[in-house]
């Protein structure tokens, strides 16, 4: 569904991105994982196109989005929930929802991905004419994830979702990815909390300093050294 | 104007210097149509509005588009630029001399109680309410309203939900200009000008924007009332000739009081 091949990217002279290539299959939840500064961030923002690679591929759905407008990827039916969760801050949840639907293939459903995004998330929807802003970090991260809900994607990118957060409000929105990823939603998850992504995900990427170390199944990521010393603390 | 200034600023972090140049344009066009075509200057609107809206947007994707992504001095000095050069085009066309328009509504009064009023100054204050009530509403009603608030607050989150945000840019610029030029229109039944008209407004228009908070349409009129009033007041304590000194008194006081306007301090009560 998602394929990057021999990407590259870089902030001027500053390589972030060494020949990264991953792919991701329909259904499935890819994590990607990797210490602080090995380049999640700057992949997931490749993917949206806020930055422009130096050299590679991105293809989705077997199209070409290297270079297209970041407003032509949401209608392709990537979303992303970026890091930091960058709600509008001064509107109310509502707003940040109605917005998430702005592309045109999600503007005919909105009533309807609104209520899927209420029944998910029903502490959101208590919430809903609060503004953004002074909701708690929790509550927050429910209304991004619902945000990216609401265009309607096939494709849903989250990084970082569990930053910051209580541990039981990191259990409560790894529930809710699964449930997004059991509707049909395949999920690209970058997380520091390696544990946890890897207990949804059926596969994962170990990004170093800006290089793909290492790939594979969960288990396979469970059981190797590398991972269990660097991530798991084992 | 001084929301064309807030929207121009909210959006795309510019402040657009060339403001003044489209308000004396607004004026003089609202004027040339009188003049020329016997047009009722109250009609003026429907043509000024949509004539520079249409302007704003080729002026943004033309040259504003260009210097977006450098300093604030670039677009600072840009439309600066742009100001002068529009100053001096009227100057050709329509030459220095002071104009005026003078129709019966604009000289007509009103009798209220012990104050004589005209109806110009209300039909230009009304309009002045009116447009704030419908910008508000297109702001928080429509998907582009929301669109153009999104990337004002935040521009990559915009960009991440799909709002093509070049577009969104042109049309904020474009109303932006359209509404300073609406306010020209509706000045010229007030004042008389010659191509120099606004650039005493432009300045207070800054303190009004500054006052109420730079991105905020409900605080930038809360500022328009506010400093009207300061300066009215001023006004029985100290000379006419005085009276912009109000403005920039106001000016620094907000600025080292609270930064961040009426809106802004509004806010972080709200917030606690």
């Amino acid at each position: 569904m998602l394929e990057i091949a021999g990407l590259q990217v870089g902030y001027g002279e500053i390589r972030v991105l060494e020949d990264c290539s991953l792919r991701v299959e329909r259904g499935e939840i890819v994590s990607l994982l990797g210490a602080n500064g090995a380049g999640k961030t700057t992949l997931m923002r490749a993917v949206s196109r806020l930055i422009d690679p130096g050299a590679g591929t991105i293809s989705f759905e077997d199209a070409d989005i290297t270079r297209a407008p970041a407003s032509r990827v949401v209608e392709a039916g990537i979303a992303q929930v970026p890091e930091g969760r960058k709600l509008w801050p001064d509107m109310s949840v509502e707003d940040n929802l109605l917005l998430g639907a702005y592309a045109k293939r999600a503007r005919a459903h909105i009533d309807r991905s609104l209520e899927e995004v209420y029944a998910l998330f029903p502490r959101v929807k208590q919430r809903r004419r609060q503004i953004a802003g002074t909701l708690s970090g929790g509550e927050q991260q429910m209304v991004a994830i619902g945000r990216g809900l609401m265009s309607r994607p096939s494709l849903l990118m989250l990084d970082e979702p569990s930053l910051g957060l209580a541990p039981i409000i990191v259990a409560e929105v790894f529930a809710s990815i699964r449930a997004i990823n059991a509707r049909g939603v395949t999920v690209l998850l970058v997380e520091q909390n390696v544990a946890g992504a890897l207990e949804l995900a059926s596969r994962g990427y170990v990004l170093e300093t800006g290089r793909i170390v290492m790939q594979g199944s969960r288990e396979e990521l469970l059981a190797s050294e590398m991972v269990r010393k660097a991530y798991l603390g084992l | 104007m001084s929301y064309g200034l807030a929207l121009i600023y909210g959006v795309l972090k510019i402040i657009n210097l060339a403001n003044a140049g489209i308000l004396m344009l607004g004026a003089y066009v609202t004027w040339w149509m009188w003049d020329a075509f016997h047009l009722d200057p109250l009609l003026a609107p429907l043509i000024v509005i949509p004539l520079f809206f249409v302007f704003g947007v080729a002026m943004e994707r033309l040259v504003v588009r260009r210097v977006l992504d450098q300093e604030p001095i670039v677009s600072l000095l840009l439309l600066f630029g742009v100001w002068l050069i529009l100053q001096n085009v009227a100057y050709v066309i329509w030459t220095g001399d002071t104009r005026a328009i003078e129709t019966p509504f604009v000289d007509a009064t009103v009798k209220l109680g012990a104050m004589q009023l005209s109806w110009a100054r209300i039909y230009v204050f009304c309009a002045g309410g009116i447009t704030l009530a419908g910008l508000q509403l297109f702001l928080t009603r429509t998907h582009l309203g929301r669109a153009i608030r999104a990337v004002a607050q935040d521009r990559e989150a915009a960009k991440l939900t799909g709002v093509d945000v070049d577009r969104v840019n042109a049309v904020a610029f474009g109303i932006g200009i359209a509404l300073a030029a609406f306010a020209g229109s509706l000045l010229s039944l007030l004042f008389s000008f010659n191509p120099d008209f606004g650039g005493t407004l432009q300045l207070k228009s800054f303190c009004v924007v500054v006052l109420g908070g730079l991105d905020s349409f409900v605080g930038v009129a809360f500022g328009a009332v506010a400093l009207s009033l300061a300066e009215a007041f001023g006004l029985r304590y100290m000379a006419a000739s005085l009276q912009n000194l109000i403005s920039f008194v106001v000016l620094v006081v907000v600025l080292i009081a609270f930064p961040k306007g009426i809106a802004g301090l509004l806010r972080s009560m709200r917030r606690g």
